[in-house]
C-alpha cells in the first residue's frame, strides 16, 4: 500500500526526469556543432574541455574495472567473511591491506569504489583504507614507470615505494584510533536478502557504483581541467633551488593536476628545474589524494568522512614523503 | 531523479564510449592503446544498462527499494555524454601543451638503440628523433637522413618543428621541438605556424646534451606540406 501512495505523485508528475533528459539529449545534439566552433575560437576553453575529457576517458576503464571488483566484493565477500580472513589485530590487519594493495596493480580511480564496497567494522574499515591509498601507489606498474622516468635514480621508486606505503599504513591507523563510523553518511543500497541472485547482486551494485564514482569523476576531472589552465607553466621555474617552497608547491599541484598515478612519474621527471624531493613529495601526494580522488570519496563515502580523511591524507604524505625523502635522498 | 533517467544516462555513457572508440576520436584525448579497454568498457556500461532496464520493465521499477534515496548527482554525466558525443573538443593545441620536453621513451638509459632500417631516408616519429638524439650510445642518427613529421613553430629568427606528445591522457600533454636549419630553411620560413610538414634531412651528431637546455637541431635538405595525420599526438 505504502508502495502506491509513493508511486501515484510521480506517475501524475507530467513532466519527469526523463523528459527533462530528453530535451537536453536533443539540444545538445542541435547546439553541437555550434559549441564545437566556439571552442575551436577559444583556445584555453577547448584545452581546459579536452583535458576534462582526457582525464574522464583515461579513467573509464578504470573505473568499470572497479566497479566490477566492488561487484564481486559484494556478491561473493560478506563482511564477517572479510573479517575472517584478516588478521585479528587491527595493525596486522592494516599491514595485510597495504600488501595485498600493493599486489594489485590498480588507479586510483578504481580503488575508491572497491574500497567502499569491502568498508566494514573497525579492523575491516582501517584494512579497506590502507588498501584505498596503496593499491594506486605502490603497485609494479607504477614502481616501473617511476624506473623508467627516473633512469639511475633507483633510491627515487624505493622511496617512492616506502614513503607511500607508510602513508597508507598510518591513514589506516589513524582511522582505527580515531575514525568514527557517523562520518559515513553514505550509506550503500545493498539488495535485499529474498530476492539476490547473486547475478542481480552484481549487476545492481556494479550499476549503483558506476553511477555513484563517475558522477563524481566528472566533478573532479572538471575542477583539474580548470585549474590545470590556470597554472602558469613558470611557476615551475621559480622552484629552482627552493626546497620547502618546492615541497608545498609540488603537494599543492599534485593535488590540482589530478594525474593519473601511472603517468605522474613521467610528468614529475620532466621538471628537472624542481629538486629531488619536491618531485618525491608529487608522486606520494598525487595518488594519495588530488581533486578528483576527493570528489569520488565524498560521492562513495560521504562529506564529512571526506572533510576530514583528505586534508590529514595530505598532510600525512606531504610529511612521510619529505621526511622519508630527505632519508634516502638527501638535500637534492 | 527517477531510476529510469539514471539507466538511460548510464546507457548514453556506454554509447558515447563506443562512439569515441569506433570513431577513432578517443586519440584526441587518451593513447591510441587504450582502445580494447575502452571497447570493453562501452560493452560493459551498455550491458549494465540494459540490463536494469530489462529487469525494470519485467518486474516493475526498482523504486520501491524504499532505503536507496536517490540524488541528482547522476545529472552530472550529462556534462561528458554532451562532451564526447556531441561537442568533440579538439585535440591539445600546440600552444597549450606544456613547454618542457619529457621522456617518453620506455626505455630511457643512455644505451646503444637498435640501427635504422636500411631505407635512404627512414621515418622515425620526434620524440623518437629526440630520444635518438639525446641518448644514442650507437650513433645511428650520425650521417643518415631521416623523415620526421610535425608542425611548423616559427619563433621569430628560426623554425621549429613540433609535435603534441602525451603519456597517459591529454591532460600530461608535452611538447617535443626540434629546430630546422640547413638548406631548406629559407622555404620552410614562409610556411605560417601548425603547417604540417614532412621533413628530409640530417641530424649533426654531438648534441646528446644530458641536462636539455637547449633545443637539438636538424638539417633539412627537403622540406613539403602535408595533409594533418588522424591522430595528432605522438607518444
Amino acid at each position: 500500500m505504502t508502495d502506491m501512495a509513493v508511486k501515484a505523485p510521480m506517475a501524475t508528475r507530467w513532466f519527469g526526469s526523463m523528459q527533462i533528459l530528453v530535451i537536453g539529449i536533443v539540444v545538445l545534439a542541435v547546439s553541437g556543432g555550434t559549441v564545437h566552433a566556439f571552442l575551436t575560437g577559444k583556445r584555453e576553453l577547448a584545452t581546459a574541455a579536452t583535458v576534462f575529457c582526457g582525464i574522464f576517458v583515461q579513467a573509464l576503464p578504470f573505473l568499470a574495472l572497479g566497479v566490477v571488483i566492488s561487484g564481486l566484493v559484494a556478491t561473493f565477500i560478506s563482511a564477517d567473511r572479510l573479517a575472517r580472513w584478516l588478521p585479528r589485530r587491527p595493525g596486522a590487519a592494516i599491514l595485510a591491506a597495504g600488501v595485498g594493495g600493493a599486489a594489485l596493480p590498480g588507479c586510483e580511480c578504481g580503488s575508491v569504489p572497491v574500497a567502499r564496497r569491502l568498508f566494514g567494522e573497525e579492523a575491516v574499515g582501517a584494512a579497506a583504507l590502507t588498501f584505498m591509498l596503496a593499491a594506486p601507489a605502490v603497485n609494479p606498474v607504477v614502481l616501473v614507470a617511476t624506473a623508467v622516468a627516473f633512469p639511475g635514480e633507483p633510491k627515487m621508486v624505493a622511496a617512492r615505494c616506502a614513503a607511500s606505503f607508510l602513508t597508507a599504513v598510518i591513514m589506516g591507523a589513524a582511522w582505527s584510533r580515531f575514525g568514527r563510523a557517523e562520518w559515513i553518511t553514505r550509506k550503500l543500497p545493498t539488495p535485499r536478502d529474498g530476492d539476490g541472485s547473486p547475478w542481480r547482486v552484481f549487476t545492481e551494485v556494479a550499476r549503483h557504483d558506476f553511477l555513484q564514482a563517475a558522477s563524481f569523476l566528472v566533478l573532479g576531472a572538471a575542477a583539474a581541467a580548470t585549474l590545470q589552465i590556470v597554472v602558469p607553466p613558470w611557476v615551475f621555474e621559480h622552484l629552482a633551488g627552493q626546497m620547502l617552497l618546492g615541497i608545498l608547491t609540488m603537494a599543492v599541484l599534485a593535488v590540482v593536476l589530478s594525474l593519473c598515478s601511472e603517468a605522474d612519474a613521467f610528468v614529475a621527471a620532466s621538471l628537472t628545474m624542481v629538486p629531488l624531493v619536491p618531485r618525491l613529495v608529487f608522486l606520494v601526494v598525487g595518488p594519495a589524494i588530488d581533486l578528483k580522488l576527493f570528489a569520488m570519496q565524498s560521492g562513495m563515502f560521504g562529506r564529512p568522512f571526506a572533510m576530514r580523511f583528505a586534508p590529514a591524507t595530505f598532510v600525512i604524505a606531504t610529511l612521510v614523503a619529505t621526511g622519508v625523502g630527505l632519508l634516502m635522498l638527501g638535500q637534492r | 531523479m527517477s531510476r529510469e533517467t539514471e539507466n538511460a544516462l548510464l546507457l548514453l555513457v556506454g554509447l558515447s564510449t563506443a562512439i569515441i572508440t569506433i570513431t577513432g576520436t578517443y586519440t584526441r584525448y587518451v593513447k591510441s592503446s587504450l582502445l580494447v579497454w575502452l571497447a570493453g568498457t562501452a560493452v560493459l556500461l551498455i550491458g549494465l544498462a540494459l540490463v536494469a532496464i530489462v529487469r525494470d520493465i519485467r518486474h516493475g521499477s526498482g523504486d520501491h527499494d524504499g532505503h536507496t534515496h536517490r540524488s541528482a548527482v547522476a545529472w552530472l554525466l550529462v556534462a561528458p555524454i554532451g562532451l564526447l558525443g556531441f561537442v568533440v573538443p579538439p585535440p591539445i593545441s600546440p600552444e597549450a601543451a606544456r613547454p618542457s620536453v619529457t621522456n617518453v621513451s620506455t626505455d630511457v638509459l643512455r644505451r646503444p638503440y637498435p640501427p635504422l632500417p636500411a631505407e635512404r631516408a627512414p621515418t622515425l616519429s620526434l620524440p623518437e628523433l629526440l630520444a635518438r638524439v639525446w641518448r644514442d650510445s650507437a650513433g645511428t642518427l650520425d650521417d643518415r637522413l631521416i623523415t620526421v613529421t610535425g608542425f611548423v613553430m616559427q619563433k621569430g629568427d628560426h623554425t621549429e618543428l613540433g609535435r603534441v606528445v602525451i603519456i597517459c591522457c591529454a591532460a600530461d600533454a608535452s611538447l617535443a621541438r626540434i629546430r630546422l636549419a640547413g638548406p631548406a630553411a629559407a622555404q620552410i620560413a614562409s610556411y605560417p605556424d601548425n603547417t604540417w610538414l614532412k621533413v628530409e634531412g640530417k641530424v649533426p651528431s654531438g648534441q646528446g646534451d644530458s641536462t636539455r637546455r637547449t633545443t637539438p637541431l636538424m638539417e633539412v635538405y627537403r622540406a613539403e606540406p602535408t595533409k594533418p595525420p588522424d591522430n595528432t599526438y605522438a607518444y
